[in-house]
This record gives structure tokens, C-alpha cells and sequence, in this order.
């Protein structure tokens, strides 16, 4: 080892601090320093609940301006500046800064929720806002991290604060349960994503992301290559398990209806988006580092893998919509939706695995361009779904607040009483669903049609876009269940005197109406979203 | 000599982890861990990973276990209940044990490492000599966990997450703390502040 | 097996997995889960180390295992915060008691 000279060093870290890590990291800094503001004006200042609101909102506003002035970055042309920081271990390129936007605007619209709904002292409001803000640093971290070791912390802080908050309600008997239950599972769920971690990490010998893919095809190219790929292959199944629970898919679903039931439907709507938003920008990463590169045997497991994405998406989307459809309770109804979405969600990535394998490459089909097809129908869909998921959580939470019932036998008559509200709903509920002229509709044609160029690589793809389209005409049935009651339900006596707040009317007006115009116009969102896949494929 | 002592410990490691799942005692499965760990930690010491090694004696063995022990002084109602086992569930263990051991032989455990790194270490990104010596210099790490590689100099360093743990961890005080806290006080302390 | 250090400890990381996953399916308690947990995440400890010392992981192995303690002792914390909640509502640890939601 060279002889270190220690004021070099510093002189390295500092001028690296000023030029690129601050500027580039500056959002999460902020999220940061808003988390310790809010700890200390809880202790200097006479805390109210609104206070704390106020600080935690400026917070995230600063951050998502911070964003904002990155935002240039996307479609810039140029190889983003400067890719790798923070020593390697995050990335910053123009598909992870929108992503983090997106987060960032989520964790607004959920915080705004919160502030508006929930009724909670103002020590307790204090510690709402705290974890919420260290989840959304998690799930920022998680979104853009290059290092595998990075990503299993980012996936630990977004989601130790979330087992807490789904405890939150501590009087609720099903809240702890719920908690306790989230818990179990997650700590075994992250335990065993470690554990194949671990091992693909010992097998190639590196934690990069970005690494992984050329140091997979170098095992695969060796003369031990067989054994070596299998054990590869078993790493990666270990780590999609911490995946597939992050995103709430068969097999590893079972958490989402407790944990959502027991949770409030506020902390809900955060928990079903966040994750999703965060885990699939790794998982989108993960796989393009994985294939289209790959030699040998490691070349082999693409499509493979590909299609056993698609059978749990597959999976995910039948069983979701199955179970919602029995569903009385409107936030269980809601979880398995969920599910069902993830399962949409997946079904992209599926079809960018198998597009990414040597048979499209050999099969004449312009890959890169239909790559990149796939991942723009996976973020216009996130970004739809950030906006109609929270949306219908939003109003599972007024419906809680005023009629006291979040099951379809208390809430009837709902949407009579509250006519902005049941507009509202009506524009999450069908955008869900994914009719036209809203939002959902576009995300799911985009995922569906790079389906449709896949299936010519692989026909079992042409089944699992069966299967999508199939469950996309089921899944109406249970979601007009819920505008069933809430409309034609006649409202329990009493309840006709009672008024929304303007605040509530302006939030729920101000989550549908993105819904409706990336609806009507989605020209300029998917152009968006394509220039943030052109940066990732090129 | 040395040799004897690295499988020595590997056995008793496994001998510890084997008897947690085989103990019916809560407070039994915890002191087999402690067993289990503290093996663990005696073979990060025999590897040259020393710091590794202490910090798991003290932070691992010496707090999260005790931490787990403490939940169950406070929980249980008799630290001596015993924990049964339906005969579905030992069959289910049974099963999918075989099934995770038979996946382990055929995959990982079919892996000749000394063949797969011979081969890989021709790979130019690789330093050898870390192949062969196995770095064991504690300064290393600190240097990597301030930003600083001295080691591979292209290799990846871990000045965030070693900061960013820092705010997570304030952020589990919180919750521990909102937890934990009584629920009559709290209304209390509400009215007076508000 | 052979008498490699390297697949010496692959193996025994393979059991510590192996044990604290049925840990995890056998035990009722939740403390019994727990520790079910921990002996998953020293099985990955032990492979990042042993890959850091005897193979080209370097001292990215030592690192993560350095994470992965603290990350054990934050998550522990929370575990049990939230198990004594369940706690005091139920007077009872048994994952099996909670029959009010059922996945």
C-alpha cells in the first residue's frame, strides 16, 4: 500500500464535496436536515401539529426544487455528468433523476394527505412526519443506488420507519397486529434478499450494479461456467424475493392486505406507491446490467428468467384480481389491487428480460428501440399510479373521517353526499381500471404493446398478455363494486348535513387532475418518459 | 494448529445454529445464539478480520442479543414456556429443509471455488495479490468508509451509506421511542402543549 | 467438501440460512422469529467475510458486514418496540394468536 498523505485526502473529499457530491445530492440533503429540524423544533419551539406539517412540507417542496434544477439532464443527449458518484456507489443519469422526483412529488402528496386527514397530537404528529421523511430518504436512496450493499440499506431505511408507521395507531388492536405481521415478514424478506446478495457479491466479486453484468459473463465464458451460472441464478432468485415483497407479488403478498387493513389508509397509499416507485427503478437497472451483453452460458438465463418474471406477474395479476373481488373492506380491496398493479408492472420488465436476450437479438427486431419501449411503459404507469393510488387512499381516508366506515356497507352513499369526492374516485377508480380517455389506460396499452413485440421472441409472452388483458376486463367488476355503493348506495341517515372541508375538495381535485390530463394528453409525458429510457438504453 | 481452531469453530458454529432450531426454550434458543455468534466472531478473528470480529462480539452478541433476551424477560409470562410443534408443521420444515439442502448441493455447494477464482483472477480489474493475501489492514477500511480506496483504487467507497446510517438510525429512535411510549402521558402532554 | 477454507464456510453459512429459516417457519414466538432473522443475516455475514478474506470481494466484504450489524441492531430495536406493543394489547407473543386479519 502507497504512503497516504493525509491533507491530500482531505483536500480530495472536500473539493469532491463541493463539486459534484452536493450539487447532485442535494435533495437527499435537504430531506436530511428537515428530519433533524423537525426533531429540534419539537424541543426548542412550542409544537403544534401544524408547525412540524409546515417544516416537513418546505422540506420536501426545497427538495423537489432541487430536482427540479437537475431536471435538465433528461433528454440532454449527452452522457450524463457524472454517472457514478458519491464513490461509486449511487448513479445519476437521466433515468434516476425523474425517478426521484416522482418520489419526491409522491412523498408531498402523501404528506399533504396526512396533514389533512389524519387528526393526531401534535408529539405524535412530530413522529408521523419523522419517519415518513426517513422512509421517503430510503426509498430516494434505494431508487438511485449503483452498489448492491448501498441498495440493502436504502431498502432497510425505507423499510424499518414503514413497520412503524403501520403500527402507528397504537390504540388499534389491528394496527400492532398489522405492524407485527409487516415485521416478520419484511425482516425475513430483507434477511434473505442479504443472503443472495451476499453470495452474487462472492460469486462475481463486486457489489456494483453497474459491474455485474460483465462480471456474470465472465463466469458464464469460464470452463466452470455451468455450475457457477446455477449458482448465480440461485443469488438472483434470493434477492427478487426481497424485491417481490417490496412490490407486494405472488407468493410473497401475503403482508399487503394485513399490513394495509391494519394501517391507516394514509400510511397505506404511502406504503403500496413509495416502494414500488423505488424498487422497480433497482429492479429496471438490475435487469438491463443482467442481459444484452451476456456471453456463454450466463447468456443462456436471460430468457428464462424473462419468462419466470412473466409467470409471476402472471401470478400476481390473476390472484390479485381474484381475491378483490370478495373483498368487503375497502382498503383490503385496495391491497389486492395492488398486487394486481405490481403484476402490470412487472410484465414490462418481464418483456424487456426477454427482448434482452440472444433469441431478440437474433430475431430482427430493433431491441434498443423496443427496450426502451418497455421501461417508458413502466414509468408512464408508475407515474399514473403514483397519482391513482394515492388518490383512492386519500378518499378510503375521508370516507373513514366521515362516515367512520371504511367497508363497502358503511360508506354507501358516499359519493351522494360528497360530489367533488365521488367525481374524484371515479377518476382514480376507472383510471385503475384502465379505461379511456385516463392516465391508467396509457400505462397499461404501452406495457401491454411491449408485450405484444416480445411475444414475437417468445410466445409465452403472447399468453401472459392474454392473461394482462383478460384481468384488465375482470378487475372492472370488483371496482364498480366499489362506485356501486358509493353512489347507488342510499347514504345513512344523518349523513346528508355533513360538509367536506374546502382543504379536502382542493387535494382530492388537485390528485385527479393529473390522472385526467396525462389522460387526454400524454404526448408530453410519454416523450418524457422515453427521453428517461433513452438514457438508460442507448 | 490454526487450521484445527478455524474448523473447530466452524463446527461449534453449526452445532449452535442446529441447537436454536432444536431448543424448545426461548431462553435456550437466545444462549445457543450467543454460542453460535461468538464462534462467528472467533472465525472473523482467524480470517484477519479483526475489527469485524470485535465489532460482532460487542455490537451483535453484546447488544442485539441482549436486546432480544430483554424482549423476552418483558414478554413472555414464564420464560420457561416450551414451544411446541405440530407434526405438520415438522413435516413442512422437513420438506422444504431437503429442498433448500438439495438446491445448496447442486448450486453453491457445487461451485470449486479455488478452480472458479483461479479463473476469474485473470480478469485485469482484479488485483492478485488480494486474491492470495487477503487484506487484512483494519486502516483500509476506515479509509473506504471515509471515501478513500488505498486498496482498488476504482473500487466502490462508502462514505454515504456510512453517513446516511447515522440519520436512520435517529429515525428507529423516533419509532422505538413512539412506541414504546405510555398512551396516557401523551394525551396529557398534548393538552399541555396545546 | 473439500478441506478449502472457502467452502468450509460457504457450508456453514448454508446452515446458519438453513436453521433460521426454519426458525422462522417452526417457532410461534415472535422472539423465536427473530432470532430466526439474525442467524439469516450472520449466514450472509459469514459470506461476506469469508468471500472479503479468501477471494477478490476485498475489504467490501469486512464493509457490508459492518452494515448489516448496524442495520441488525436498528431493526432489532423497532422488533421489539413493536413486539411489546403487540404485547400489551394481546398479552401474548404468539405470531398465531393474531386471528382478526388472516391474509
Amino acid at each position: 500500500m502507497q504512503p497516504l498523505d493525509f491533507s491530500t485526502v482531505i483536500q480530495t473529499l472536500t473539493q469532491n464535496a463541493q463539486n459534484v457530491w452536493m450539487p447532485h445530492f442535494f435533495p437527499e440533503v435537504v430531506v436530511c436536515v428537515t428530519i433533524v429540524l423537525i426533531l429540534l423544533a419539537s424541543i426548542c419551539l412550542k409544537r403544534t401539529a401544524r408547525t412540524t406539517f409546515a417544516l416537513a412540507l418546505i422540506g420536501l417542496l426545497v427538495a423537489l426544487c432541487g430536482i427540479g434544477s437537475q431536471l435538465n439532464v433528461v433528454g440532454s443527449g449527452v452522457s450524463a455528468n457524472p454517472g457514478e458518484y458519491f464513490g461509486g456507489v449511487l448513479i445519476w443519469d437521466g433515468f434516476t433523476v425523474p425517478v426521484r422526483g416522482m418520489l419526491l412529488l409522491f412523498a408531498i402528496l402523501a404528506l399533504s394527505l396526512s396533514g389533512s386527514t389524519m387528526k393526531f397530537g401534535a408529539r405524535d404528529a412530530t413522529d408521523f412526519y419523522t419517519l415518513l421523511l426517513g422512509s421517503t430518504l430510503g426509498l430516494l436512496v434505494l431508487a438511485q443506488s449503483n452498489n448492491l450493499l448501498m441498495a440493502f440499506v436504502g431498502f432497510e431505511m425505507a423499510s424499518i420507519p414503514g413497520y412503524a408507521l403501520v403500527g402507528f395507531q397504537r390504540h388499534r388492536l389491528r394496527s400492532s397486529e398489522a405492524s407485527l405481521k409487516y415485521l416478520l415478514y419484511g425482516a425475513a424478506a430483507s434477511g434473505v434478499m442479504l443472503y443472495g446478495i451476499s453470495l452474487l457479491s462472492g460469486l462475481t466479486g463486486t457489489l456494483s450494479v453497474s459491474q455485474l453484468g460483465s462480471h456474470v459473463a465472465a463466469i458464464g465464458s469460464q470452463a466452470t461456467g455451468a455450475t457457477a451460472s446455477h449458482a448465480v441464478i440461485f443469488s438472483l432468485l434470493l434477492i427478487f424475493v426481497g424485491f417481490a415483497f417490496k412490490l407486494s407479488l405472488v407468493p410473497f403478498h401475503f403482508w399487503a392486505p394485513d399490513a394495509f387493513e391494519g394501517a391507516s389508509a394514509e400510511v397505506a397509499g404511502f406504503l403500496s406507491v413509495g416502494g414500488k416507485v423505488a424498487t422497480f427503478s433497482l429492479l429496471v437497472r438490475m435487469s438491463l446490467a443482467l442481459s444484452g451483453s451476456m456471453t456463454g452460458e450466463a447468456a443462456k438465463l436471460v430468457l428464462p428468467l424473462g419468462i419466470g418474471l412473466g409467470v409471476v406477474a402472471m401470478a400476481s395479476v390473476t390472484f390479485g384480481n381474484l381475491a378483490a373481488y370478495f373483498q368487503k373492506n375497502v382498503k383490503r380491496l385496495l391491497a389486492y389491487s395492488t398486487i394486481a398493479h405490481s403484476g402490470y408492472m412487472l410484465m414490462a420488465v418481464a418483456a424487456l428480460l426477454v427482448l434482452r436476450s440472444p433469441e431478440g437479438a437474433s430475431s430482427g427486431i430493433d431491441v434498443k428501440q423496443v427496450t426502451q419501449q418497455c421501461i417508458e411503459g413502466l414509468v408512464f404507469y408508475l407515474f399514473v399510479y403514483v397519482f391513482m393510488n394515492i388518490g383512492a387512499f386519500g378518499l378510503t381516508a375521508l370516507m373513514r373521517n366521515h362516515f367512520g366506515s371504511e367497508d363497502l356497507e358503511g360508506v354507501k352513499g358516499f359519493g351522494r353526499v360528497f360530489p367533488i369526492h365521488g367525481a374524484c374516485l371515479v377518476v382514480c377508480v376507472f383510471s385503475l381500471v384502465g379505461l379511456p380517455p385516463l392516465g391508467g389506460f396509457w400505462g397499461k396499452f404501452v406495457v401491454f404493446y411491449s408485450l405484444f413485440m416480445a411475444s414475437k421472441i417468445s410466445t409465452f409472452m403472447m399468453v401472459v398478455l392474454l392473461v394482462g388483458g383478460l384481468n384488465t376486463v375482470f378487475s372492472l367488476f370488483y371496482y364498480i363494486g366499489i362506485l356501486k355503493a358509493v353512489f347507488l348506495g342510499e347514504p345513512r341517515e344523518g349523513s346528508s348535513s355533513l360538509v367536506a372541508a374546502s382543504s379536502e375538495n382542493g387535494l382530492a381535485m388537485l390528485i385527479a387532475l393529473p390522472i385526467l390530463l396525462l389522460g387526454m394528453f400524454p404526448g408530453a409525458a410519454t416523450d418524457f418518459a422515453s427521453e428517461m429510457a433513452r438514457s438508460l438504453v442507448r | 494448529m490454526n487450521d484445527f481452531l478455524f474448523v473447530a469453530l466452524a463446527v461449534i458454529a453449526a452445532l449452535g445454529a442446529i441447537s436454536v432450531v432444536l431448543c424448545r426454550k426461548v431462553v435456550h434458543m437466545a444462549a445457543s445464539l450467543i454460542v453460535a455468534l461468538s464462534s462467528v466472531a472467533g472465525i472473523f478473528f482467524s480470517l484477519n478480520a479483526n475489527f469485524v470480529g470485535a465489532t460482532q462480539l460487542m455490537v451483535y452478541v453484546g447488544g442485539t442479543v441482549i436486546l432480544l433476551i430483554f424482549g423476552v424477560m418483558l414478554t413472555s409470562m414464564s420464560a420457561k414456556a416450551e414451544l411446541k410443534t405440530t407434526p405438520i408443521e415438522a413435516i413442512a420444515a422437513l420438506a422444504s429443509s431437503v429442498l433448500l439442502l438439495l438446491v445448496f448441493t447442486f448450486t453453491v455447494g457445487s461451485v470449486s471455488w479455488s478452480e472458479h477464482f483461479k479463473l476469474l483472477a485473470g480478469d485485469a480489474a482484479v488485483p492478485k495479490n488480494l486474491v492470495e493475501q487477503g487484506s487484512s489492514s483494519f486502516s483500509s477500511v476506515a479509509l473506504a468508509l471515509v471515501g478513500v480506496r488505498t486498496d482498488q483504487p476504482n473500487a466502490h467507497s462508502y462514505l454515504l451509506p456510512f453517513e446516511i446510517i447515522s440519520i436512520h438510525l435517529l429515525v428507529v429512535l423516533v419509532a422505538a421511542g413512539y412506541l414504546a411510549r405510555p398512551r396516557g402521558t401523551q394525551q396529557e402532554a398534548d393538552s399541555t402543549a396545546e | 467438501m473439500t478441506g478449502d477454507p472457502l467452502s468450509i464456510l460457504v457450508w456453514l453459512s448454508a446452515i446458519f440460512f438453513l436453521c433460521g429459516f426454519l426458525c422462522m417457519i417452526v417457532k410461534r414466538n415472535v422472539i423465536g422469529m427473530l432470532i430466526g432473522v439474525e442467524l439469516i443475516l450472520n449466514a450472509a455475514n459469514i459470506n461476506f467475510v469469508a468471500f472479503g478474506q479468501l477471494s477478490r470481494l476485498g475489504i467490501d466484504g469486512q464493509i457490508a458486514t459492518l452494515f448489516v450489524i448496524v442495520l441488525a441492531a436498528a431493526e432489532a430495536a423497532v422488533a421489539l418496540a413493536i413486539t411489546l406493543v403487540f404485547y400489551n394489547s394481546h398479552s401474548t407473543i404468539d405470531a398465531d394468536r393474531g386471528e382478526s386479519l388472516r391474509g
